[in-house]
Order: structure tokens, then C-alpha cells, then sequence
């Protein structure tokens, strides 16, 4: 298209201005900002005010406990999670389409499937008497049943199996960003794979890996409804500690400051992800 | 030569079959759940000693599951309507708008998504009791809402992005007013976007359980909330049946959308 035509109606250079948001802005402003600031407010007014919320759960070994439960298992996720996508991204991103797409299609299915559907199919294979229990034992690996869920181990697996898609999928996309080049250059100067594994692609792919280890890690420190299900009592996590405080013993003071804690752990990691990958990058599964 | 798939030699095998693996266990709880479904054991041995459709019967006998997938229906559907409405709109301004502090908008219309969902459960459910729309369906409709929007925003503003906005000046030039050229060349060409957004955000309200187990009511359950709390009294088969059907939507859903996405990109 020539310029021409577009010179003279100013309509066109005109953009659209923030009106558009207008409608979304009183939204979450008033039935997201208002409310948690609200809940805010409550962790230093209630019962009394003052900073005595915090003091508690800072000075309590019950809620350090809680804390270092829930930092040990989003660490172990994340690892876990890390280590077992990338492989699985790196064929995705060259596989022939037709095979990957069978994997998409199972990884799409996963992901999408009721959350409390997933939790309830690994409570069951989990049990004591358990399929997985079962077979170990059928194969003569264990003689006893291992103690797999209502512990830590069992919020391992079920949170590492939600989180893996949501490192998969935006791994392959760092992944086919690659040039290929790069490698068959590094194999043509005599690079064994191994050192190519370890000084290009690994390199290259560390912003993605980055990227969607600290989102992995972020929604694993907040994550309610798997730890609680298969973690059992003895082991609570945060989301869990602060769901309870509330619901069951009614301390809207101590589990608003505890929520607050959460809040400001989350959206510090957020501000780090957003820095290095930039606001466009942080979408993972979608 | 590691990103050659067909020179990649015995590491190539190493690597397929571990992603066989991978996507072995993806798939395993979801076929586990739907076998379970049949079989005969109330006590959920696998394999089943026979098989039977009786914790069917039972999940259509009991009426509060169907009234709780109603439930749960009318909610997501209009949270959903409403988060791609709004989206939308606000996809223009954050894509097109030149003013100050476009960034810092778009990073809070996305933060539900990125807060803890039990922050914001806690926080609305005291808020709506304050206010006297705790337990109501319009309760739910807005914080299903709120936690929706980002996942109508990201599909419209990445299709928005992609889109060359000459071909709508085009329009205007040939005599349409801005909104018709809108309407009728731009939103044409970003469906594909608007129909994921309606998708994303009708399946954030449909699954949604941390908020929906603060709002509920004993007169108003979601169909989490119904899960949650079967599951929180034993492992009863009939959440497998439950859980089959939600299942069977899923692959439909799938299929629904890759269709409509080949029919809208043609």
C-alpha cells in the first residue's frame, strides 16, 4: 500500500487511548486491590493493633517449621521438575511433527484435566495398598509398602506431575530458538556432545530454564489444594497453615499476616522474573 | 548436531524413551481414574475383580452432582463471558494505547494470576462478607471473574500484537467508522485469540476450588466443592465416575478446539 492514501485522515494516527481498560481497572482495583489490601490491614489491627501477628509467626518453631516445609518442597519440585522436563522439551523441539504432537496432545490432556481429578487419581495410586505399592512389591524391589502419601514424598510427586507441563511448554519455545548452527559448528571444531551439552546448548537454554524454574517454584510455595490432600497433617504448607488459621480457628490477624508473608515472597520472585525475561515471557502454559 | 533429530544417534534413543516415559506418567492418573470408574471394587482394588457401571448410577442418582455441574456451568460460563468482554477492551488499550504506565497496567490486570490463589480467596471471602455477597452466585461470577481476566487478556493481546493495524486504517480509509472497522475487519481477524481467551477462562472458573471452597455455601456448591469435600470423607468410587466424565469434557474440549482452530484459520 502507498503512503499516500494515509496522510490525510488524522482518525488514523489517533491510537487508542487507556479508555478500553477502564472497565478492567475498576475490576481488579475494586475486587482485588481493595480486598487485599483489606486483608492487609487486618494482620497489624487485629486482635490488637501492632505487629504482634508477625512476631508470632516469626518467633513460633510450629510456623518456622510450616515455613521450611514449604520452601523444601518448592526447592525439591523445582529441581525435580527442572531435570525431568528439560530432555523432554528438547525432543519435543525437534521431533518429527507428527510424533510430537502425540505428546503435546498427552501433555494438553494433563494439564487440562480437573486439578482435583489428578490429586484424586495419585491419592489412590499412592495408598499403602496402592497400585504403585503393589507392583514394587509384586517385582520384589520392596518388601514392605512404602509410605508414599500423607508425607512430603507424596507432595512431591503429585506437585512435580502439575508443575511438569508448565516447564515443558515454554522450554520447548527457548529451545527451538536455537539455531542449530550453533551445534554442528561446535561438533565440526571437535566438540564431543557432552561439551557441547555442557558450554552451547545448556547456556543457551538457561534463560528459559530460569524463566520457568522460578515460575514452578512460585506457584509451588502458594500451591493449596495438592499439599493439603496428599500431604496430611503433620506436614502442612503454607497455603494450607493460612487456609486453616482462618477457616477452622478463625485468627483472621495471624493467618492475614501469614498470607502477607506469602504475598510478598511471590510477588519479590515475580519482580525477579519479570527482569529477566521481560513481561511477555512469563505467560508458561498458555 | 544435538538439535539434529536425525543425527543425534543412541542419544536420540535415550532421549525418546525417556520422554516415553515422561508421558507415561502424564497420561497414567488420567487413564488410572477413568479404569477405576468400572470397576467393581468399592474398596478401589486395581485391577478390579469385575467390572461395572454402578458408581454411574449412583453419581446420577444423587441429584446435588448434577445440581453442583449446573452450578459450576452457569458460573464459569458467565465469568467467562464477562472476562473476555472486559479483556478485550482492555486488550486494545494495553496493545494500541500510548500512555504512561502501560506496563505497570498490564502487569496488574495479570497479577490474579500470579498471586497465591489462597491470598485472594481469603481476602474477597472476608470482603464479600463485609458487603453481604459471600455465598451468592454473584459473588462467585466476580471473583471467578477477576481470576479469569488474565487468561482472556494473554490470548487477545498476543493475537492483537500479531495483527497489522493498517488493514483496519484500510477500512476507515474506505468510509468505515473507527468502532464498525473494529467490529467488522480486526475482530474477524483475532478470533482465533477470543475463542482461547473464552476457553482459558471458562475452564479457570469451571476448575477453580481454593475460592469456591471459601464461598460456597451449604445451597451453593460448585462441582470442586462437591470433589473436595467427597474427598475429604473417603476415596469413594463414585468421585472416579465424577472424575471420568470431567475427563470425557476435557477431550472433547480438545477436540472442539482444534477444530474450531483449523475451521477459524482458514
Amino acid at each position: 500500500m502507498s503512503g499516500n492514501l494515509l496522510h490525510r485522515p488524522s482518525i488514523l494516527r489517533r491510537p487508542d487511548g487507556i479508555g478500553g481498560a477502564f472497565p478492567a481497572l475498576v475490576l481488579i482495583i475494586l475486587f482485588f486491590v481493595v480486598p487485599v489490601v483489606g486483608l492487609l490491614l487486618r494482620s497489624v489491627t487485629e486482635p490488637v493493633p501492632g505487629l504482634q501477628n508477625y512476631a508470632t509467626l516469626f518467633g513460633d518453631g510450629t510456623y518456622a517449621r510450616v515455613f521450611f516445609n514449604t520452601f523444601l518442597v518448592a526447592t525439591v519440585v523445582t529441581a525435580v521438575t527442572v531435570v525431568v522436563a528439560f530432555p523432554v522439551a528438547w525432543m519435543l523441539a525437534i521431533m518429527p511433527p507428527a510424533l510430537g504432537s502425540i505428546v503435546f496432545g498427552i501433555i494438553i490432556l494433563s494439564m487440562w484435566t480437573n486439578l482435583l481429578t489428578r490429586t484424586y487419581a495419585w491419592m489412590v495410586l499412592l495408598q499403602r495398598t496402592g497400585v504403585i505399592n503393589r507392583t514394587l512389591m509384586d517385582i520384589g524391589l520392596i518388601s514392605e509398602p512404602l509410605p508414599l502419601i500423607n508425607n512430603l514424598t507424596g507432595v512431591t510427586i503429585g506437585m512435580v506431575y502439575i508443575m511438569l507441563p508448565f516447564m515443558i511448554l515454554p522450554l520447548v519455545g527457548t529451545l527451538r530458538a536455537i539455531d542449530p548452527m550453533t551445534l554442528r559448528a561446535a561438533a565440526l571444531c571437535g566438540a564431543s556432545p557432552f561439551d557441547a551439552f555442557r558450554r552451547i546448548l545448556l547456556p543457551l537454554s538457561l534463560p528459559g530454564i530460569a524463566a520457568g524454574g522460578l515460575m514452578v517454584f512460585v506457584m509451588s510455595l502458594g500451591y493449596f489444594v495438592t499439599p493439603t490432600l496428599l500431604g496430611g497433617t503433620s506436614n502442612m504448607m503454607l497455603a494450607a497453615m493460612i487456609a486453616q488459621m482462618i477457616q477452622s480457628l478463625l485468627n483472621w490477624g495471624l493467618g492475614s499476616a501469614a498470607a502477607f508473608i506469602l504475598l510478598l515472597v511471590t510477588m519479590a520472585l515475580y519482580a525477579l522474573q519479570l527482569r529477566l525475561v521481560g513481561a511477555k515471557r512469563t505467560t508458561g502454559g498458555i | 548436531m544435538l538439535l539434529d533429530y536425525d543425527r543425534l544417534g543412541w542419544l536420540r534413543a535415550a532421549l525418546l524413551g525417556f520422554t516415553g516415559l515422561v508421558a507415561a506418567f502424564l497420561l497414567l492418573p488420567v487413564v488410572f481414574i477413568v479404569l477405576l470408574s468400572f470397576g467393581s471394587s468399592r474398596w478401589l482394588a486395581f485391577p478390579p475383580p469385575g467390572w461395572t457401571l454402578k458408581w454411574y448410577e449412583e453419581l446420577f442418582a444423587d441429584p446435588a452432582w448434577l445440581e453442583a455441574a449446573l452450578t459450576s456451568a452457569r458460573i464459569a460460563t458467565m465469568a467467562a463471558i464477562l472476562a473476555v468482554v472486559i479483556g478485550l477492551l482492555a486488550s486494545f488499550a494495553l496493545v494500541r494505547g500510548q500512555f504512561r504506565g502501560r506496563n505497570t497496567l498490564r502487569g496488574l490486570l495479570l497479577t490474579p494470576m500470579v498471586l497465591p490463589v489462597v491470598v485472594f480467596a481469603i481476602a474477597i471471602y472476608a470482603f464479600f462478607l463485609r458487603i453481604g455477597l459471600g455465598g451468592t452466585t454473584a459473588g462467585f461470577v466476580i471473583a471467578h471473574t477477576v481470576l479469569a481476566l488474565p487468561f482472556a487478556i494473554i490470548p487477545i493481546t498476543a493475537a492483537l500484537e500479531g495483527f497489522d493495524k493498517s488493514i483496519e486504517d484500510a477500512a476507515i480509509v474506505c468510509g468505515a467508522s473507527p468502532f464498525e472497522a473494529k467490529l467488522r475487519v480486526t475482530l474477524p481477524a483475532i478470533k482465533i485469540g477470543i475463542f482461547s481467551a473464552a476457553i482459558f477462562a471458562f475452564l479457570a472458573s469451571w476448575d477453580e476450588v481454593v475460592v469456591a471452597i471459601f464461598m460456597a455455601s451449604p445451597t451453593l456448591q460448585t462441582l470442586p466443592v462437591k470433589i473436595w469435600g467427597s474427598l475429604r470423607q473417603d476415596l469413594s468410587p463414585v468421585i472416579a465416575a465424577a472424575s471420568s466424565l470431567l475427563v470425557l469434557l476435557t477431550l472433547s474440549l480438545m477436540i472442539v478446539t482444534a477444530l474450531i482452530r483449523r475451521k477459524l484459520s482458514k
